[in-house]
């Protein structure tokens, strides 16, 4: 029987065949669990082509009571398991794959000697070197079938008739050619294991276990003064499952209770399954993936407070987020957008551990670059410049032209940020810079208006925007944003005025207030022919202000104007 | 020697040191300090807030969520200029998608210092509880703000486990009751405080044809529950061992505290409950400026006779429960 006989023939020849459909990926899945398990052996375990695996054993051998001990443990747990196995050992990966595959003496002689070498392989057949099918076909007809065949002979012929793949794997069976295998997982920095002579199965007795790997991890920490980052714990079960449990901590960690809390965290967490331990657990390894160098200690007695609180925000940071899961706890920042929605970004607290507001001064530092790019786009905002669909601004009030002497506004000098109790003349100068800025606004806002009132673009008077509440006539943002805008019932005195009253969540409003329309249209590059909206912050009779806007242009977009709730303004 | 050796008896001295505190207990301990929020509020509250209390915070009306929000992060934003660390916004995911999320624009242009935040979004309103006590515990934010829409499990229980985190942690605690609109005056917590928030018309600025435009932010606050109201000075007077005495002789007991209750008694009448005071919010300077509505003179605001008496009058007309209890 060989392969790519036809079902039929086969049949014929073996009336008792038992067939089984072939599933690679179930197969190649099994042997990914397979490869899981084996990390037990050794951190270093690579899957090998589709059937096979390769572990790096050097180092960890006598740790089983040598490599023919080795073998003969993981022969037998895996027959437990009902998977038979063929093991090869020898120095380097290739010599190995040969052996397990091609040879009945599967440990090689370590050193080997070129006698060892040619009682061993020389008698294997060319497939032992992993040639593809043409090569092995074509040396055959040239009557080498052994390696023993292209060993003895000189090399250059063979290389010029063959091409270099035989001569460069036999260099890499002989060890004579450096080859490495790709570890499935990255070996860990530190790690710190138990095994069971019976296995372990209640939750107390692995907590129990989990405490003490975490004592012994740190000690190895510590030896090199360093902290972990991210800690994994394997559970390797009898069965051969493998259950791993990330953890990340956002400062390096070198205390062992903290470590065990991250754990019991993520394991009462929502998204996590409580461990199951099946029937029972003969290993556990706890390893740190990545560990880097403490911070020094702060030396100076007034800042070791602020260090003792940073540190223990980070700490509940990491709580948190193995509670909760990381996109639960995040940080934010503000990005010059296009579209509200998306004017902000979000970054887990986990990743950002140095963000801002451990210290004062620090907290300043980071502060400025969001105020000043908040100056700048209140700037852009009054520039109101560019014509057509094109515009990158985010406001656009008119024609082009009106504006042009207001351009140079576009980069003003950054507004220092406000500081309390110090910096006398940064206040004062950052008033004055707004008292300017306000000035220049209200004029910039009259200017915008003539021209609109003489292009005719909008209706005459329509375009408002409140100057007194310190922002510089920025246009107002909500403090809450819906994800998904809620349709609204709005009617105005004119199709493309503002609206008058509103029915939003069944509730009639009476418009009181309104500023706007602060047009935003939807960025031509990404989604074209997207409605531009008009945004109007109204606030009705009761003091309830909400961010409302219009979907479409009148007449050009749509016919029927859509009037949605984007926000709400606390 | 190994190279680490140094590093190594450090963190072993350190450990000894962490032991021997949790016996005897921190260090440093730190008397509450008050945050003042507004003239009108702060007698009654002894000062201001403390920090290291819980303070409730419910809508009056189902729409006035975002008018709490505002009023929260408005202090939020006070109890982070005192302390350079960073604030929690605890949110149970339902008010968020009910009142929408917070947006980070918005939350800069109300004076709330976008790096200085965390927001924890919690699945249920037990989780968001529970980050809310670890958060105050560790005593590592400035503030912890929590909104919370389910509040089927808060109760007595609750609200004493955060009031006792808080001051364990020594971090105030400002939690929005988002669906207890209506019910400031009938919830009973354990919180030290309680403001029932509505929301009210900004002072507007007229333009030149039409409607106003609006003005800054501004909300009616009712200060529904005081529990220490003055307790700073009582507190200092009375110590431990006073009380103690005063358990064991009746007598003298009995008189102390008729003492102490009158002084409190007539420290409270100084406030009115059922008082809404109109609180306007200056992002800029980080503070509140208040008027109780009945101080305003039509003339020096600009504003109409109609806008005035708006918030009660509405809230007669919406809810007639409400407005009978607010008489």
């Amino acid at each position: 029987m060989s392969i790519g006989l036809s079902l039929p023939d086969a049949r014929a020849r073996f009336p008792f065949l038992v067939v089984v459909e072939a599933e690679p990926e179930e197969e190649a899945r099994l042997l990914e669990r397979l490869c899981d398990w084996c990390s037990r052996f050794t951190p270093l375990a690579a899957l090998d082509c589709a059937d096979g695996l390769m572990l790096d054993i050097s180092g960890v051998a006598h740790l089983f009571g040598g490599e023919a001990a080795l073998i003969e443990d993981c022969r037998a747990r895996l027959a437990s398991q009902g998977i038979t196995v063929a093991a090869g050992a020898a120095g380097n990966p290739r010599a190995a794959w040969a052996l397990a595959r091609f040879s009945r003496v599967k440990i090689a002689p370590e050193p080997m000697s070129d006698k060892a070498f040619a009682r061993l392989f020389h008698d294997m057949p060319l497939a032992a070197l992993g040639l593809d099918e043409q090569t092995a076909a074509d040396m055959a007809r040239a009557g080498l079938r052994r390696i023993g065949d292209i060993a003895l002979r000189p090399r250059a012929p063979i290389t010029a008739r063959f091409g270099a793949l035989p001569m460069t794997r036999l260099d890499a069976l002989k060890g004579l050619e450096r080859s490495s295998i790709k570890p499935r997982f990255p070996p860990p920095d530190f790690c710190a294991e138990r095994r069971f002579a019976s296995p372990i199965q209640t939750t107390q007795a692995i907590e129990a276990s989990l405490r003490k790997l975490a004592d012994d991890l740190v000690a190895l920490l510590e030896r090199q003064a360093k902290g972990a980052r991210r800690i994994e714990l394997a559970l390797y079960r009898v069965d051969g499952r493998v259950r791993r449990i990330l953890v990340g901590a956002s400062r390096p960690l070198n205390e062992a209770r903290a470590i065990v809390r991250l754990f019991t965290e993520k394991l009462a967490g929502p998204d996590e399954d409580a461990i199951d331990a099946g029937y029972g657990v003969d290993l556990m390894r706890l390893a740190c993936l990545s560990a880097e160098p403490l911070a020094p200690s702060q030396s100076l007695l007034e800042r070791a407070h602020e260090a003792e609180r940073a540190h223990a925000l980070a700490e509940l940071l990491d709580r948190l987020s193995a509670r909760l899961g990381t996109r639960a706890v995040m940080r934010r920042e503000l990005i010059e957008a296009h579209l509200p929605e998306e004017a902000e970004t979000a970054a887990p607290a986990v990743l950002k551990p140095d963000a801002i507001g451990f210290t004062r001064g620090m907290a300043r530092r980071a502060s400025s670059p969001t105020r000043a790019a908040l100056a700048r786009a209140r700037a852009q905002a009054l520039v109101g410049e560019d014509r057509g669909g094109g515009s990158r601004r985010p406001m656009r009030l008119g024609s082009g032209d009106a504006c042009d002497k207001f351009r140079g506004l576009r980069d003003p000098p950054p507004l220092p940020a406000p500081t309390r109790g110090g910096g006398c003349a940064n206040v004062i100068e950052a008033a004055e810079m707004q008292a300017r800025l306000r000035g220049e606004s209200r004029h910039c806002e009259e200017r915008s208006d003539e021209a609109i009132q003489e292009s005719g673009a909008l209706a005459p008077g329509l375009l408002r925007f409140a100057r007194n509440d310190g922002s510089n006539g920025a246009p107002a943002r909500p403090l809450r944003l819906f994800a998904r805008p809620e349709p609204i019932e709005a009617m105005a005195e004119v199709p493309d005025g503002p609206p008058l009253r509103f029915r939003w969540r069944r509730v009639l409003h009476d418009v009181a207030a309104i500023e706007g329309p602060e047009r935003i249209a939807a960025p031509w590059w990404r989604s074209a022919g997207a409605p531009t909206r008009d945004y109007f912050s109204a606030e009705d009779t009761q003091g309830r202000r909400f961010w409302l806007y219009r979907e479409g242009l009148l007449g050009r977009e749509t016919a029927r104007a859509k009037w949605f709730v984007h926000g709400l303004f606390g | 020697m190994s190279p680490g050796g140094g590093a190594e008896s450090v963190a072993r001295l350190k450990r000894v040191i962490a032991e021997i505190e949790a016996e005897a207990g921190p260090a440093r301990e730190r008397a509450a300090r008050r945050l003042p929020v507004a003239r009108a509020f702060d007698s009654a509250l002894g000062g201001g807030l403390a920090d290291d209390a819980l303070h409730e915070i419910a809508p009056a009306q189902a729409q006035d969520g975002a008018a709490a929000m505002g009023f929260a992060l408005a202090l939020a934003a006070r109890f982070l200029v005192r302390r350079p660390a960073s604030a929690l916004l605890v949110s149970e995911g339902f008010a968020a998608e009910e009142l929408g999320a917070l947006y980070g624009p918005g939350l800069v242009a109300h004076g709330a210092p976008l790096s200085r935040l965390v927001f924890v979004r919690a699945p249920d309103a037990a989780l968001a509880f529970w980050a809310m006590e670890e958060a105050l515990k560790c005593g590592a934010p400035a503030a912890v703000v929590g909104e919370i829409w389910n509040l089927k499990g808060y109760g007595l229980a609750a609200s004493r486990r955060l009031l006792l985190a808080a001051r364990k942690g020594k971090v105030p605690a400002l939690l929005i009751l988002a669906s207890a609109y209506g019910q400031a005056g009938r919830l009973s917590s354990a919180a030290e405080t309680r403001f029932e928030i509505a929301a009210a018309p900004s002072a507007r600025i007229p333009a030149a044809a039409g409607l106003d435009l609006p003005g800054p932010f501004a909300c009616g606050a009712r200060l529904v529950k005081a529990r220490l109201a003055g307790a700073v000075d009582d507190r200092a007077r009375a110590p431990k061992g006073v009380f103690k005495d005063a358990r064991l002789t009746t007598g003298y007991g009995a008189r102390l505290e008729m003492v102490d209750d009158r002084d409190r008694q007539a420290r409270l009448e100084a406030h009115d409950p059922e008082r809404v005071i109109r609180l306007e919010w200056r992002s800029q300077d980080l503070a509140f400026q208040d008027r109780t509505f009945n101080d305003i003179t039509f003339k020096d605001t600009g504003l109409d006779d109609q806008a005035i008496s708006l918030p009660l009058a509405a809230a007669a007309g919406d809810r007639p429960r409400a407005a009978a209890s607010r008489r």
